[in-house]
């Protein structure tokens, strides 16, 4: 599968403490202290993760401990539709298109692709840029709306990355917002449950829900994965740490603009007539429909809840617009982007837009247009990134962070 | 839709302190101070947490919290059926289903029933119990496989529970281990994210992909909803005492449900080969495929270890432990990691017998009937664990009350 951007990668400053899981401690539970008094328990919690007998237990605290954005990655199907691709097929062009949404182009799994091995290569390259072995994964958090089965498929891509120590690895289905919210998750899970190594994967396949017949949001979506690693910093000091401040929100009043509805179960399976319990039960398994959206709402949503929430996230984190270096969102729709930028006015330049290649990847977008603007030099150490998810839900939500 | 039980809440203590959460600082990100020392950081953190203009955010820090399951709640769908039921309608029998699983009914949803009503239901009864409004809920976790919308069903709940502040709701899939890891998920976001009150409901509807034809699995599954509130405290008092969880994709095989081929009989116009390579409708997935021999073997050898390193890990014994309450999958997985643990049978929950496997759903409602009849009381030290497709799998060391 082709590489989001050919550029060589920057030199990211690698960690030199490296964390290997040994069983309990590392992974997963507490920071065990020592009878130590509590007001020095941060200062010595790098020294004192070691087992406690249950009577030294009992002095346990929980430690507070800061997170950082490590390494990023991503990973592109094959297939390339243009608009004019699509012009042959619906009733659109490519002036419309472009002019719309900013899309000229969008990749697709062929059928021979899975999603999951997709994910996993954008996994692979945010662990090669972080240099953290597979092994050293404790967490790895799927955020998809399109897994390859029912049950998840996070644990697919622990096992094709190879992470020895069985690593949790889960699903979190929240579709465009789904990277936001397993940013935000996974830098609570570094906080407050122990863990170190968290690889936050953005990936879909949107394609497989679309209406390739409906000339309204077949323009619009790609499939894509990115991903991003997290890493416990524990100086204690949180203004090492690499995620400032969030907000996040959900609207359930606003599920109807944006849906893939379940749909009544149908096959053509006879089963025998034997009575009424036959006809409660649901014949085949259940599925849902193509994505239906009303544009217009969930524009209008957009335009108005994110920079709301940015600002919100800016004044939590105690900074100014002017603080941003680079301004990455979810990218759906480039008059979105645009509209959230001049309302925070946000330089243009500081802008990172990809959709135009890529359409609107879902969960991937952030991720994915993160590790082009890394590895084409844009976005270097240091910087601070204001991102924000939107999207089905409705849901939306917002984080100030620091890349390196 | 009835109740899991009849009887009455026993009164659950409550929590004095109400978190109503103004805009930001409760909600999400962190809690702000004054400019106290690093070395003081954890000893006053409870008592200094006050929001600073944005003209010194020099001063802020992170505070550990601890968090409370301070309520519970269930709900069950209308249509039971019992093992003689199913014996109508595939080669088995209501002996042969007892022995070997322990279950003899189940209920699911009827075709007008819906999911999100039965999780908003358990999720309302859990919010009863803490005495919480749901204006002061800030995060709804839906632990589920099974949503009636492929983007997630949480924003629904949330919707109909009528909380306002729109709080964050998404959806965490992680098959029958989804309810524990909803539980940690909560108390990592309650001690590393600063909100306060958590709804975790697990709630699933597998009878929708169940193979209603294979006496192998349809005997096993039923519909239900749980649900937990967890509540932001002093960390002195925090009831997640320790957890372990894991997954191992190699034994996916085992237990799944798998995207299928799409197939439709819409017709496209034979415009070349962009159609021939774009999709054809929407995908859907399989029904549940399970190799029970292999997942038992599973279970009965990652669940003991997981609760033994859970407790160690807390700095405690299986001694300590007032109730074992397991994902409900079968009869002879919970007899046998009671054995090993040693927890005497007097001390496991058990209640698959009334609704087989309910997935993401049964842990809490079993906690949930444990509770309202009395057995669990406030202060009780819970061993729970979750397994499941993934294969994923984890316990934690929990107090209730």
């Amino acid at each position: 599968m082709a590489n989001a951007s050919g550029l060589v990668a920057p030199t990211l400053p690698s960690f030199r403490r490296r964390f290997s899981p040994s069983l309990g401690v590392y992974r997963s539970g507490f920071w065990f202290c020592h009878g130590v008094s509590r007001r020095t328990v941060c200062s010595s919690a790098a020294q004192r993760a070691e087992k406690l007998s249950p009577a030294e237990s009992k002095a346990r605290r929980l430690v507070s401990k800061g997170c950082k954005l490590v390494g990023c990655g991503s990973a592109l199907p094959s297939i390339q539709i243009s608009n004019d691709n699509l012009s042959e097929i619906v009733d659109t062009n490519d002036e419309w298109i472009s002019v719309r949404t900013g899309i000229r182009n969008r990749r697709i799994l062929s059928r021979k692709e899975s999603l999951t091995a997709m994910a996993t290569e954008a996994a692979q390259k945010a662990l090669q840029m972080a240099k953290v072995e597979p092994n050293d994964v404790d967490l790895v958090l799927l955020c998809t709306s399109t897994p390859e089965d029912l049950f998840g498929s996070a644990p697919q891509i622990q096992k094709a990355l190879g992470c020895s120590h069985n690593p949790l690895a889960y699903d979190i289905t929240a579709a465009c917002s789904g990277f936001l919210l397993g940013l935000v998750s996974a830098a609570c899970y570094i906080r407050g449950g122990g863990f170190n190594n968290v690889l936050v994967i953005g990936a879909d396949a949107l394609s497989r829900y679309v209406d390739w017949t409906d000339r309204g949001s077949c323009i619009l979506f790609g499939d894509a994965a990115g991903a991003v690693l997290l890493q416990v910093w524990l100086s204690c000091d949180s203004e090492e740490d690499g995620l400032f401040a969030f907000d996040m929100h959900s609207d359930g009043e606003g599920q109807r603009h944006l849906k893939a509805g379940m749909k009544e179960n149908n096959t053509d399976q006879e089963l025998a007539t034997n009575g009424s319990l036959l006809g409660l039960l649901p014949k085949g398994s259940s599925s849902y429909s193509c994505i239906e959206m009303n544009g217009k709402e969930v524009f209008r949503f957009a335009v108005r809840v994110v920079p709301h929430s940015i600002e919100l996230a800016l004044e939590k984190a105690g900074l100014g617009v002017s603080s941003i270096d680079w301004l990455i969102l979810h990218q759906a729709n480039q008059r979105i982007i645009d509209a959230v930028a001049t309302r925070l006015e946000v330089p243009q330049e500081r802008v990172i837009s990809n959709l135009a290649n890529y359409g609107n990847t879902s969960a991937a977008s952030i991720p994915l247009a993160l590790d082009e603007a890394v590895r084409s030099g844009k976005v270097q150490a240091g910087d601070t990134i204001a991102t924000a998810g939107f999207g089905a839900g409705l849901t939306w939500g917002s984080a100030i962070v620091r890349w390196g």
